[in-house]
């Protein structure tokens, strides 16, 4: 074929409405083998309902799945060679770990013993060892994850499908698992797709994000693609802690951009100086009164308001703190301009032509 | 002071029920015993080994039987198709299990008279294919599963919707067969509401009089059932003989009633376990 790369999995013009809501619209997609991508996006985006259909769970109402170059719309789910790890994780409650990790490969009357080879490089490989007689009401939340996360993969599926994979465990366990999922993924080379709505997940464990809106595709790209470059204003805004400002130009040395409707600033664009500290662009700094301080432990948040403009900013331990009420010097890197569907990414002007100074 | 006015609030709710249930539960089954026994443990071993009361035991059972039979597939058939599919007319469908509930059963053994009776279209055929319906045995088997079809699929409904479709799913996605998702998954989980409503119908079934009594016929020894026998001794002025047979039936009623408590706390006690 002309294409350079082979596509594992490849969405054409897939569309599926539920009565009048449209829960995909023109859904155009391919995934590298061996990739491990996030379906993201708000909730009711049609995230879930691309995973589903790719898993034969729904039906598409027009448009082709192709798995491995074979259109898959009329094969039937469990024909499909995909392993699906449920929200819930939907073990099987009176089975035990051993008999959930089973099942798969007992419905495909594989020979005991080979069965009990594979569960048990399974529960080897997922640290469960001596938890087989368990019942999944007996674990722990992230236990039952690499449960559901083994019984997915028992039967070698090609494509592993994951559906909010982190959402029914507490903080401290999912930052643990996160990195657990994407180092056995890694290990395994099995291409996966998981759904979710938490940016932070998304960019750490995917190589690539889909970011899914109102049943639309807004944005594929790599963590760091869509981050620092979003294309349409709803990626923009998706990401990162955005302030949302009317009228940036009480900023100064910024460019103008005509017909602009708003501009975002994420708290990273954003410096804040004492007003006896020493700054680098001074011509450009605008003064702001501190109306909120909140301890983030490695950090503290400003709510910084700047001629009636509220915008977020960060301060490291190390700075000199400040307090409530206190005036500042606010400067900004960089901003992002919607107009429309439209982001444009404004340089502080000051920054460039400093640079030429020196 | 809200303490002790609760003090007051609890004891007082607690004799209400305490005198509510003796004067309408626990007087009347002393007096059946009393009864029952006044002329003698003689005169009451007569009164059960009678030919007729021993007829009307074993149609009680056998009616029961079918009854809890063809309603526990029904139960599971309907509660199934209820909580896991979506159609037109679902709404219909689980509003009609009800109607037993509300129907009184006298009316339920009148439309089975209407539809199965002399009047009916029907009724020709079913002479050519020699069955008979009305005052004859199927009659009285046919009022007594009407009057109770709701009892099963009612319990199961709940612990059905509550476990949603994420566990069947799971399985089918790996291949399993319907039936094999039903034994390995579904059953493991409605088992014991399941056994629940098997044991409220059977209580239901056992003493059910309106419905049976219009269809039946009160054929001595035939189609009479203990309810429809007890009453025809009443009626006699046989005491003795009616509350014999009555005490039976309450006997029966005890350990339907002392299962159904071990049943509820077997099941309890599991879904704590789930948690």
């Amino acid at each position: 074929m002309a294409d350079t790369v082979q596509n594992y999995v490849e969405l054409h013009d897939i569309n599926k409405n539920y009565g009048d809501f449209q829960a995909s619209h023109q859904i155009n997609f391919g995934i590298e083998k061996g990739k491990l991508v996030a379906l993201l996006g708000p909730s009711g985006s049609g995230k879930t309902t691309i995973l589903r259909m790719i898993a034969g769970l729904e039906t598409p109402d027009s448009g082709e799945i192709k798995i491995d170059g074979q259109v898959v719309n009329h094969i039937p789910a469990n024909k499909r060679g995909i392993g699906f790890v449920f929200q819930s994780y939907a073990l099987f409650r009176y089975m035990t770990v051993y008999d959930n990790i089973a099942m798969g490969l007992q419905i495909q009357k594989v020979p005991k013993q080979q069965i009990k080879e594979r569960v048990t490089e399974l529960l080897d490989l997922v640290s469960l060892k001596g938890l087989e007689n368990r019942y999944p009401n007996q674990l722990s939340g992230g236990q039952r994850q690499r449960v559901a996360f083994a019984r997915a993969i028992a039967p070698n599926p090609q494509l592993l499908l994951l559906d909010e994979p982190f959402a029914a465990i507490d903080a401290k366990v999912r930052q643990e698992l996160r990195s657990w999922l994407k180092e056995m993924i890694g290990k395994l080379g099995i291409t996966s797709i998981f759904v979710t709505h938490d940016q932070d997940e998304a960019m750490e464990v995917a190589d690539e994000i889909i970011l899914t809106n109102r049943g639309r595709i807004e944005q594929i790209g790599s963590p760091s693609e869509i981050y620092t470059y979003p294309k349409t204003a709803f990626t923009a805004s998706f990401f990162g802690q955005n302030a949302q400002l009317e009228g940036y130009q009480a900023f100064h040395t910024f460019g103008d951009v005509p017909g602009a409707d708003k501009a975002l600033i994420r708290p990273e664009f954003v410096k804040v100086y004492k007003l006896d500290e020493k700054q680098q662009y001074p011509e450009s700094a605008s003064i702001g009164t501190v109306e909120q301080i909140s301890f983030r432990g490695d950090r503290t948040e400003l709510q910084i308001n700047v001629n009636g403009l509220l915008i977020t900013a960060k301060r490291n331990l190390g700075e000199s703190p400040i307090a409530v009420g206190e005036q500042v010097k606010v400067f900004l890197y960089r901003i992002f301009v919607l107009k429309g569907e439209e982001v444009i990414l404004l340089e502080n002007e000051a920054v460039n032509s400093n640079y030429f100074n020196i | 002071m809200g303490r002790k006015n609760d003090g007051v609030l609890k004891w007082t709710l607690i004799a209400i029920c305490a005198i509510f249930l003796f004067i309408m539960l626990i007087l009347p089954l002393i007096y059946i015993v009393a009864t029952a026994l006044r002329e003698g443990f003689g005169a009451y071993a007569a009164a059960l080994s009678d030919e007729y009361a021993r007829k009307a035991v074993g149609l009680t059972i056998k009616a029961t039987l079918w009854a809890v039979g063809l309603n526990t597939v029904f139960g599971i058939c309907a509660a199934w198709c209820i909580t896991k599919f979506n159609f037109k007319g679902k709404k219909i469908i689980s509003t009609l299990i009800d109607l037993p509930l509300t129907v009184s059963p006298i009316i339920a053994g009148l439309i089975f008279v209407l539809t199965f009776g002399r009047q009916s279209f029907l009724y020709d055929y079913l002479k050519a294919a020699g069955i008979s319906i009305i005052f004859a045995v199927p009659g009285v088997i046919l009022a007594t599963i009407f009057v109770t079809f709701p009892y099963i699929s009612r319990e199961i409904i709940p612990v059905l919707n509550a476990q949603g479709t994420d566990e069947e799913e799971a399985a089918a996605l790996m291949g399993a067969k319907t039936f094999t998702i039903f034994r390995k998954v579904t059953f493991p989980h409605i088992k014991w509401a399941l056994l629940y409503g098997v044991v409220l119908c059977t209580a239901r079934a056992m003493g059910e009089f309106g419905a049976v009594s219009v269809l039946s016929g009160h054929l001595r020894g035939k189609t009479n059932t203990m309810p429809l026998y007890i009453e025809l001794l009443y009626q006699g002025y046989d005491f003795t003989g009616a509350f014999a047979v009555s005490s039976l039936l309450v006997i029966m009623a005890v350990i339907v009633l002392a299962l159904r408590s071990i049943l509820e706390y077997k099941g309890k006690k599991e879904s704590e376990q789930d948690r």
